[in-house]
């Protein structure tokens, strides 16, 4: 049985706006679900949909195996939900919520107060957990609202951009603890519109644009649909046409850019070595040498057009944060 | 759910609701200092009406104390109702509709404080009443007073609610206390039904709200009998059932 | 002259923020009318007392204290108008400007006077729909829109007096029980000599007690030329209050910068 599945799922505004135009999606369980795409795709309809918090105008959709109509209040019974704005009351402190939370699901008090702290302690938030969420940061906002989201332990977590907003440590703390609830067999949907984030999370990427579904798979099917990876390049001392000459015997060739040679190569990085050595026995000194992989910025590109906004600048300062000095 | 876990989210969102008083200091000030201001201002301008004769009261502030109350009332249950818009503006509400939480439980979570909140200006403006010389109503005036304040700040809150659920904004904030205000100075508030005039006496005589205020009135300016009280206790329940039932139905459409 | 631009400039601008909003319009003439029709309903008997002036009837007694509550009302609106455009930093931006300093306030009194205008003709409408009689007459009524449109200018000019000392909306908001205060304590609804005390006592000397007098005399007897120009004299006292204190508090703000 899918985690979560929807069959022609539409949602229409009144004044006739399609935020939804009809999505298919089998998500199966235990899976990192992402769907990328631009503000105003249609991602936050979805998971509200998802989340019964609103009602599709067409289509239907399943939820751990409930209709998300019919069967509402047992749906709320099994996600879990963390939203877009953190909505946190300032006034309570971080513990005094979780706990609110887990009343809400129907937990007795002292399990509650159990779960809020092993939760906090979880999440960082141990210190802080007895102050007014008034004084959180947006980091501490939203561990805080991913730890309450988990107080009753759901089998689905829906997260609506779990990091915009949020400096590279933070997003790198939430992806490694999505990353560890996903392990621990829960499933996960979340929306988001940072091409590292699906990359590095998901173990599907669904792309959304203009309410539909353009592209669905893994990051590396999607990448390698796309195109293949290509080399470039430098040499050192400018004979750019012999280079391009050779190169061309090992795949297609590409524009200079940059005073760089490109090809595109068949088989991947395993083609690297075969170019090199005929660089070299042709006398060719290379300065510079790339291989470079077709991003999902590649494959938005190419399904909608344009390039997600976003793929630039925080994704290469969490690049740094995550890989450290490689 | 269970009716424990029922019961343990109303306590909890009236736990929450009380943090609002509670944990912002001077918030509270505004909701109790109205109904004492309105109470001192117009005894002060019309406390000669008493004057008039078939007037039946000697004190106009006696008459008009339980006017006061209801006010207070009103005040209280539209802050739940700007409460709420506020919620729903900033997202929290989305928290309680995404939880297991049935809906008609988490009404009962907002109304259900609004009745408690709203003895806090009613003691206020009793204690000022009384040492102004407001006539001592008896244990049994007195209860029923504020029980039906408590009962009209439920009223209250259902309409600010359903107002909130309908507008998402805290914009609406002035048409649910101005609604309150209406519905409760309509009545016999500023004089017996026999010496209103024109169009407010007609509609003071239908109006259900004078029954309420008739009812918690009557050991202010005199005996307390059963015949006062049932229709006021009617009244209130009609209103009640009304109010309340438009909120749920607000509620079941949020995901419209 | 520039100066007098600006101030149309800005005038219109302010006369427009108002009429834009229907919102914030609304709670200024709907409420006092509403709280109209209840007093004159609820208490419209007064005039059988003997102690009460000569009048055709009690709604006639009232339409003076409405209108001067709306101006009231209009002139704490304006302020909070005022506030936010500090808080948004509009008004830093026309400070940075070669416009006079006056001409800020001023621009913002030319709607408060817009709405004064709007809410006497409102009243007066009203009035006669529901057969009060303005014995003043046509001059009286000419002289009651004067009056009221002054009255709101002297009023804004309070409120944005509070508006630039304190540079915050909900300050000003604060202030809205404050108006009902003034009012109870003056001859706004009830006459003097039927008020308790300690109403009565204030009310003798509140500025306000003047004003309203001075319109209502316009109202329900002919022309009363000590009513009219002790109201005169209350409301340029208020006003001049209002625009001393304007003065001081802009002088305070640029000078804290």
């Amino acid at each position: 049985m899918p985690a979560i599945e929807t069959r022609d799922l539409q949602r229409v505004f009144s004044g006739g706006i399609t935020a939804v135009a009809g999505v298919d999606l089998q998500i199966p369980e235990r899976e990192i679900y992402a769907f990328l795409g631009p503000n105003g795709a249609g991602k936050t309809t979805m998971v509200r949909m998802l989340t019964t918090l609103l009602r599709p105008t067409g289509g239907s959709a399943r939820v751990a195996g409930l209709d998300v109509v019919e069967e509402a209040g047992e749906v709320r019974r099994a996600i879990g939900v963390a939203l877009q704005e953190a909505a946190l009351d300032p006034l309570m402190t971080g513990r005094e919520l979780i706990v609110l939370q887990a009343t809400l699901h129907a937990l007795p008090r002292g399990e509650g107060e159990r779960r809020a702290e092993r939760l906090l302690d979880r999440v960082g938030l141990s210190s802080a957990a007895d102050r007014r969420v008034g004084t959180y940061s947006g980091g501490m906002r939203r561990r805080l609202d991913l730890a309450s989201a988990l107080v009753h332990e759901p089998q689905i977590l829906f997260l609506d951009e779990p990091t915009t907003g949020l400096d590279p440590v933070s997003r790198k703390s939430i992806w490694e603890e999505v990353s560890k609830l996903n392990r621990e067999g829960t499933t996960v949907f979340l929306t988001t519109q940072y091409l590292e984030e699906a990359d590095k999370l998901a173990d599907r990427v669904g792309i959304i644009d203009d309410g539909r579904l353009v592209a669905e798979g893994t990051p590396d099917a999607l990448k390698a649909e796309i195109g293949r990876p290509h080399l470039e390049v430098v040499l050192s001392d400018g004979r750019m046409d012999r280079a391009e000459e050779i190169m061309s015997r090992f795949g297609k060739p590409l524009p200079a850019k940059d005073g760089a040679a490109l090809v595109e190569l068949e088989r991947g990085a395993a083609g690297v070595a075969p170019v090199v050595r005929a660089l070299d026995e042709a006398g060719l000194v290379v300065e510079s040498l790339d291989l470079v992989q077709p991003t999902l910025d590649d494959v938005f590109v190419a399904k909608t057009g344009y390039h997600l906004e976003g793929s630039e600048g925080p994704e290469a300062e969490v690049d740094q944060a995550v890989e450290g000095d490689s | 759910m269970g009716l424990r876990a029922d019961l343990a989210t109303i306590r909890a969102l009236m736990r929450r609701a009380l943090n609002e008083i509670l944990r912002v200091p001077g918030a509270a000030i505004p909701g109790v200092l109205a109904p004492a201001i309105f109470f001192l201002g117009l005894s002060a301008v019309f406390g000669n009406l008493t004057l008039l004769p078939g007037f039946t009261s000697e004190s106009y502030q006696s008459f008009l104390i339980p006017v006061s109350l209801m006010q207070g009332a009103g005040f209280t249950g539209a802050a739940t109702g700007v409460n709420l818009a506020r919620d729903i503006e900033q997202g929290w509400f989305d928290r309680m509709l995404a939880s297991p939480a049935p809906r008609p439980v988490l009404l009962a979570g907002l109304v259900l404080s609004a009745s408690f909140r709203a003895l806090v200006p009613a003691a206020f403006l009793l204690v000022i009443g009384f040492s102004l010389g407001v006539h001592w109503p008896g244990a049994g005036g007195l209860a029923i007073a504020l029980l039906i304040t408590m009962g009209m700040a439920i009223v209250a809150a259902a309409w600010g609610t359903t107002l909130a659920l309908k507008f998402k904004s805290q914009s609406a904030s002035p048409l649910m206390q101005a609604g309150m205000l209406v519905l409760i100075l309509t009545t016999t508030a500023y004089a017996p039904l026999a010496l209103l005039t024109g169009w407010l006496q007609e509609v003071a005589r239908y109006n259900p709200v004078t029954q309420v205020v008739e009812a918690a009135r009557q050991g202010f300016v005199g005996p307390v009998t059963w015949a006062e009280t049932w229709p006021g206790l009617l009244a209130l329940a009609g209103l009640t059932t009304l109010l309340v039932a438009l909120a749920l139905r607000g509620m079941a459409r949020t995901a419209d | 002259m520039n100066t007098l631009r600006v101030i149309g400039a800005l005038g219109l601008r302010s006369i427009k923020q108002t009429f834009r909003r229907p919102q914030l319009l609304a709670p200024i003439l709907i409420f006092p009318t509403l709280l109209l029709a209840i007093q004159v309903g609820g208490a419209g008997r007064a005039v059988d007392l003997p102690q009460f002036p000569e009048v055709n009837g009690f709604l006639d007694f009232m339409i003076a204290g409405a209108m001067i509550q709306a101006t009231l009302l209009a002139g704490n609106s304006g302020g909070i108008a005022l506030a936010l455009d500090i808080e948004m930093g509009f008004t830093d931006r026309l400070l940075a400007a070669p416009i006079s300093r006056f001409a800020i306030v001023l621009g913002r009194l030319a709607g408060t006077a817009a709405l004064g205008a709007l809410t006497a003709i409102w009243f007066l409408v009203i009035a006669l729909i529901f057969g009060a009689h303005i014995e003043g007459g046509v001059a009286g009524a000419f002289l009651i829109v004067l009056l009221v449109t002054c009255s709101a200018v002297a009023f804004g000019g309070i409120g944005a007096a509070i508006a630039l000392r304190s540079g915050s909306a909900s300050v000003v908001q604060g202030l809205f029980p404050l108006v009902f205060v003034i009012l109870f304590l003056s001859t706004a609804f009830f006459p003097e000599n039927l008020l308790l005390e300690p109403a009565r006592s204030v009310a003798e000397w509140n500025p306000l007690s003047f004003i309203v007098d001075g319109v209502r005399d316009l109202v329900i007897s002919t022309f009363s030329a000590a009513q009219f120009f002790e109201g005169v004299a209350a409301l340029a006292l208020m006003g001049l209050f209002g625009v001393g204190l304007s003065a001081a508090a802009m002088r305070g703000r640029l000078r804290r910068g």
